[in-house]
Order: structure tokens, then C-alpha cells, then sequence
């Protein structure tokens, strides 16, 4: 049995031996073989990659949202465009939050933590002297807005409770809009227009970045609820900000915090939900499709362009089959047998479809590296289970593409074979 | 008595061409036994191929025994023959059939992985193989590197290499100029001397010359079966 192993093995490193001298003695060829593999390999690396690259963008923006904050709003996330649905829903209350936090603080075992209210409007433009920032993104809350919300100051401080109480004419603001309005001073301590008013900034939040690439969160300029109404009115865009205990039991706190709300809003027990209750995993669901949809074209493009390379492979194969009669012919004479020859064959497949395997890696690598360094904002990410699963690609695509050449080459009658000229 | 090392009984061999059968061999006794020097001479359809082909087990016969060393090899599937062959015989061809980017050393040792011999041994026992032709200061040249005389050496240095019961040289000097075809020639005579079984297929009377028994095939028949 050993022995049998022994000779297995000589064959096996025999075979080795004898692709990488095919391989070196026709460089041209085996690379222009192996292309189709390269190709393939980078498209199925490229798109993991991309897909990777999503997710962990997905994940950074989720992160900003906070997995522990969930929205009261008018409108549901997950059915965003259906806006006839919402149309005559009742407009919520800033005041809610408040009413809120006492219902909260009179259960121990509420689910939720605090309620800070939310009033936004994207009709906003910010003035300093001369210069104009428009399309920013104002919001009125309370100095409890902190607990709900990512985001370190960079410089200056939050609003308090008592300029929020106080309704004080202050702000704190996004890092593009203190780059854009000061370029070269700092923001703390000026005075921004809003409107027709006047207010201070008394802090600027570190930059953040964009959610899924379309909000900003350093476009913002954030003031005590009161500012706010005074600039923009008290008919905005009103959101309820809820802090939840434990993200794990997001089910059951969504749960209690819908009853709550239909108690404020003094619903009958058979009446609708008047409110939605939005967490960013609505977002998830809207991009799984999107998701899908690149993985599917992905594996479809990479399928094909697989395909393509395995049939150049093969055609190769058969070539050198077809070359190589003779030598065939006398290793069987000299006594290799079936499994030997296969095996020769198979072996040089394998390694011509590695070598593109490992090629395409390399290439990818270099592609998302590049894309790394250029634009830097663009999601990508390269995984090793990119890297097992393109190389296992490749195996699989030599495997099948020098099978029929190699069955034929193992079934050459030695007699011919050797007389073949 | 010298033992028998192969015995042919009533053995055909015949093709199949569309609706004609062609008996390439038919009905052919011959027994050879240890230290057999012997030449297969016959014109071109004569059958002398065939019949190399069937002692070589690359071909097996279409009926009839075939014991090549005490074993009958007429019912051998494929892998069984490829054992056979790399045991049992040792071939030298026409056109020496050396795989031209290996080394003398590494073509030398080919059989020898296909036996599952380890490198170390098989180095050894290609090198001596080859200092046995004369070659021992030539073991990592390339067949290219090398003249027609020396490459055949390298052949039956490889043909050698496995101890085989027989070897079994196709027209060895076919592609050789006279002068080296002796030389060549002078090896055969020398193993034969140390005790080697040898079948040579030639049409060259003067190469079958060297033989000590003749043996002439014409329609797939034995016309003669002589002992000089």
C-alpha cells in the first residue's frame, strides 16, 4: 500500500515537474491560456470586493444612525416614496418627547431610555458675511440630542440644558460648514445668519462623513428647539429621537414605544398606527436587493468570462494532447499508466488556471489598493475568503477544463501514439 | 535449460478494416528463452510491427497465448500492461523517443518513477546506466546537446535502467549512419554477452547479422526461424 502511495507521489511530482517546463517552454501560450482565467478571477475579486466594500460602508453609516436609536416619525423608512399613505397622518409633537420621558421614568423596567424631540429642515441656507452656504441641514432639539447621536466635538462645546430651556440663540456645527464659512479662523465664538436671525456658534462636530453616500451629517447645524422654532417656524418636519436600553431587545422596545405612542395619540384599540417607528435595519432592506443584484450580474459577467477562459483551456489542452502524442505513447511504454497520464494532464491544467488564479489576485489587489488611494471615500474591501474562494475557482476551472483533453490523452493507444507523427 | 521467456502459441492478430479482415498475424509460434539474441527481419506488411507491438504488451493478440516471463499477458487490461512493460521490457526505437527538455540523467530514470523508485536510488541507478554506455561524463546533457550515436545510448541506457526480462530494439540503427550503427551494434553484443535477452526488428541484413538467430516473417507468417 505504501508503495503504491511512493509511486503516486513520484508521479505526482513528475507530473509537476513536467507542467512547469510545458508551462515555461510556452510562455506566450500558457499566458494567453491563462487570460481568461486572470480576467475571470478579477471580475469575481473586483466584485466581491465591491460587495464587501458595501456592507462596511453600510456598516459606518449604520454606526452614525446609532443601533440603538430608533425614529418616531410620520413616514416609514422601509415604504419611503409611498408618501399618499402618510399624507394624512396627524404631524407629531415635539412635545411627545417629553411626555414620553415621564411615562419612562415612572416604569424601572421600561425597554426605553429617553426620548429627545427633533425638528429639521433641509430649507435652510447658512450666511457669514459674504459667504453663502446653501441646501444645509437645520435641526432643533435639546441638549440631550448628544445621547442619541454619534459624533465628538472638534472644537467648542454642546448647547446646555439651561440655553435649551432658555431658548438661547446658539449653535453647534457640522465640520463642512465650519470648512466652508471660516476657512481660515475658527468657527467658535462667529455669528452665522440664518434667515433673517442671527446665532452663535459655540461648537463644531468632527467630520463624520456621508450616510450611504447621501446625507450629510457635516452639513448640519444643530440649535435648542426654541431657536429653531424662532428662525424656521413651528410647522417642520418633527421626529422623535428614542434611546433604547438594550439594542438586543430593539423588538420588544419598538413594541412598548408603539403602545406609548398610541396612548399619546389616544388611539381606539382598533385604530391604525397614526406614527411609524423607523430603525436604520429599514435601510438594510432596501439595499439587500441592490446588493443581489450586483452579486447575480457579478457571478454572471464572472461566470461567462470563466466560461470563455475554461474553453480556451481546454482547446489548449487538447493541443498539447494532440503535440504530444508521442510522448504520451513512449511514457506508456515505459509503463505509465492511465491515472499517470490523466494525472500529467490534469496537473498541467490545474497549474496553468492557478497561475491566472493568483495573476487575477494580484491584479485585483492592485486595483483595489489603487481605488483605496484615489478616491478614498469609495467602498472597497478585500477579504481572505476572497482569496480562498478565487483560488478554489481556479482549481475547480482547470479541473474542468483539462478533464475531456486529459481522458483522451490517458486512453492513446501506446502504439499508435508512438508511431503518431 | 535455460528458461523460456516467451511463449507465443498459435497467436493472431488481426484488424478489422471496414468489411475486410486483415490478419497481420496469423497463427504464430515462437518461443524465446533467456539470453535469446535474436532479429525479426521481414518486409514492410510483413507483420514484424504487429509482432513487436504484441511482445512489447502494447498490442495484445486477437487470440492465442502470449507468456511473456511465465505470465499470460493476453487478457491484461491497460494498467496491467503499463506494469508489464516498465517490469519487463526495455524499448530502444527508430527515433529514439528521448523527451528532448530532460536531461540524459532524468530521461535515464523515467521507467524508475513509474516504478516508484525513490530519487536517490533512481539517480544512482540512472548514472550507472549510463557510465555502462559510455556516457558517464555526458549525464546532464540534453538530447540536443548530443549526436544520434550517443543519443540511442541514452535509450538503451533507459532500456536497460529496470533489469527488463527482454530488450526489444525497433530498428535501433534506422536513423544511425553506418559507422555509428555499429558502435551501437557493439553495445547490443556486449549485453547480450552479459547474459541480456535481446529481439531486434530490423530489415537491414547486416545489422540482423549480428544476432545469433534470424527470424523472417512475410504475410503474417513464420517464413524461417534460423540459428546461425
Amino acid at each position: 500500500m505504501s508503495g503504491t502511495f511512493r509511486q503516486f507521489r513520484y508521479e505526482t511530482e513528475e507530473s509537476l515537474r513536467i507542467a512547469l517546463f510545458q508551462i515555461r517552454a510556452n510562455k506566450i501560450r500558457s499566458f494567453l491560456t491563462a487570460l481568461g482565467v486572470i480576467i475571470g478571477i478579477v471580475a469575481i475579486t473586483m466584485m466581491g470586493t465591491a460587495i464587501n466594500g458595501i456592507d462596511l460602508g453600510f456598516e459606518k453609516s449604520l454606526a452614525m444612525l446609532g443601533y440603538d436609536v430608533i425614529y418616531v416619525q410620520k413616514a416609514s423608512w422601509s415604504t419611503m416614496g409611498q408618501w399618499w399613505r402618510y399624507r394624512n397622518r396627524p404631524d407629531l409633537k415635539t412635545a411627545y418627547a417629553a411626555q414620553l420621558n415621564r411615562i419612562i421614568a415612572d416604569n424601572p423596567d421600561s425597554r426605553l431610555d429617553i426620548a429627545v424631540p427633533q425638528l429639521s429642515t433641509y430649507q435652510a441656507s447658512a450666511r457669514y458675511r459674504e459667504r453663502l452656504l446653501q441646501q444645509t441641514f437645520s435641526l432643533g432639539t435639546t441638549a440631550d440630542y448628544l445621547l442619541t447621536a454619534s459624533g465628538d466635538l472638534s472644537a467648542g462645546r454642546f448647547f446646555t440644558d439651561a440655553e435649551s430651556n432658555s431658548n438661547a440663540m446658539v449653535c453647534v456645527i457640522g465640520d463642512d460648514i465650519a470648512k466652508g464659512l471660516f476657512p481660515n479662523e475658527p468657527a467658535t465664538g462667529k455669528s452665522l445668519q440664518l434667515r433673517n436671525n442671527r446665532i452663535r456658534i459655540i461648537g463644531v462636530f468632527r467630520k463624520q462623513g456621508k450616510f450611504l453616500g447621501l446625507f450629510s451629517f457635516d452639513n448640519q447645524v444643530i440649535m435648542p428647539l426654541g431657536a429653531f422654532e424662532k428662525i424656521y417656524g413651528t410647522d417642520n418636519f418633527v421626529t422623535i429621537r428614542v434611546k433604547i436600553r438594550d439594542q438586543k431587545k430593539i423588538q420588544e422596545a419598538k413594541e412598548e414605544l408603539t403602545g406609548l405612542m398610541r396612548r399619546l395619540r389616544k388611539l381606539a384599540p382598533d385604530d391604525e398606527d397614526d406614527f411609524s417607528i423607523n430603525e436604520q435595519r429599514a435601510f438594510k432592506s432596501q439595499l439587500d436587493p441592490i446588493k443581489n443584484g450586483i452579486a447575480v450580474a457579478g457571478i454572471f459577467i464572472t461566470g461567462m468570462s470563466l466560461f470563455v477562459g475554461a474553453i480556451g483551456i481546454m482547446n489548449i489542452t487538447f493541443v498539447s494532447v494532440k503535440e504530444r502524442t508521442r510522448e504520451i505513447g513512449l511514457r506508456k511504454a515505459l509503463g505509465a499508466k492511465r491515472r499517470t497520464i490523466l494525472l500529467q494532464f490534469l496537473i498541467e491544467s490545474v497549474m496553468i488556471c492557478l497561475i491566472g488564479g493568483l495573476v487575477g489576485l494580484v491584479t485585483a489587489l492592485f486595483i483595489t489598493f489603487s481605488i483605496e488611494r484615489i478616491v478614498p471615500d469609495f467602498p472597497v474591501r478585500f477579504s481572505p475568503g476572497l482569496v480562498l474562494a478565487s483560488l478554489v475557482v481556479s482549481v475547480a476551472t482547470g479541473i474542468i477544463s483539462g478533464l475531456a483533453p486529459a481522458m483522451t490523452a490517458s486512453k492513446l493507444d501506446p502504439a499508435d501514439s508512438l508511431r503518431y507523427e | 535449460m535455460k528458461p523460456v521467456i516467451i511463449n507465443m502459441q498459435s497467436l493472431c492478430r488481426f484488424y478489422v478494416m471496414g468489411d475486410q479482415t486483415v490478419k497481420a498475424l496469423d497463427n504464430i509460434d515462437l518461443r524465446f528463452i533467456k539470453n535469446d539474441y535474436a532479429a525479426i527481419m521481414g518486409p514492410s506488411g510483413s507483420g514484424k510491427s504487429t509482432l513487436m507491438n504484441i511482445i512489447g504488451c502494447l498490442d495484445t493478440p486477437t487470440s492465442g497465448i502470449y507468456e511473456l516471463n511465465g505470465q499470460s499477458v493476453a487478457e491484461m487490461d491497460d494498467d496491467e500492461l503499463a506494469l508489464v512493460r516498465n517490469r519487463e521490457i526495455g524499448f530502444v526505437f527508430q527515433t529514439f523517443n528521448l523527451l528532448p527538455r530532460m536531461n540524459c540523467l532524468s530521461n535515464v530514470e523515467l521507467p524508475l518513477v513509474y516504478a516508484g523508485i525513490d530519487p536517490e536510488e533512481r539517480r544512482e541507478r540512472a548514472a550507472a546506466a549510463l557510465v555502462q554506455v559510455g556516457l558517464g561524463d555526458r549525464i546532464m546533457h540534453r538530447p540536443s546537446e548530443l549526436s544520434g550515436g550517443q543519443i540511442q545510448r541514452v535509450a538503451i541506457a533507459r532500456a536497460l535502467i529496470n533489469n527488463p526480462a527482454i530488450i526489444l530494439a525497433d530498428e535501433p540503427t534506422g536513423n544511425l549512419d553506418t559507422a555509428t550503427s555499429h558502435d551501437i551494434m557493439a553495445i547490443f553484443e556486449r549485453l547480450s554477452g552479459a547474459g541480456n535477452t535481446i529481439i531486434l526488428i530490423t530489415h537491414e541484413e547486416d545489422i540482423a547479422r549480428y544476432s545469433r538467430r534470424i527470424i523472417r516473417l512475410r504475410d503474417g507468417k513464420i517464413e524461417s526461424d534460423g540459428t546461425r
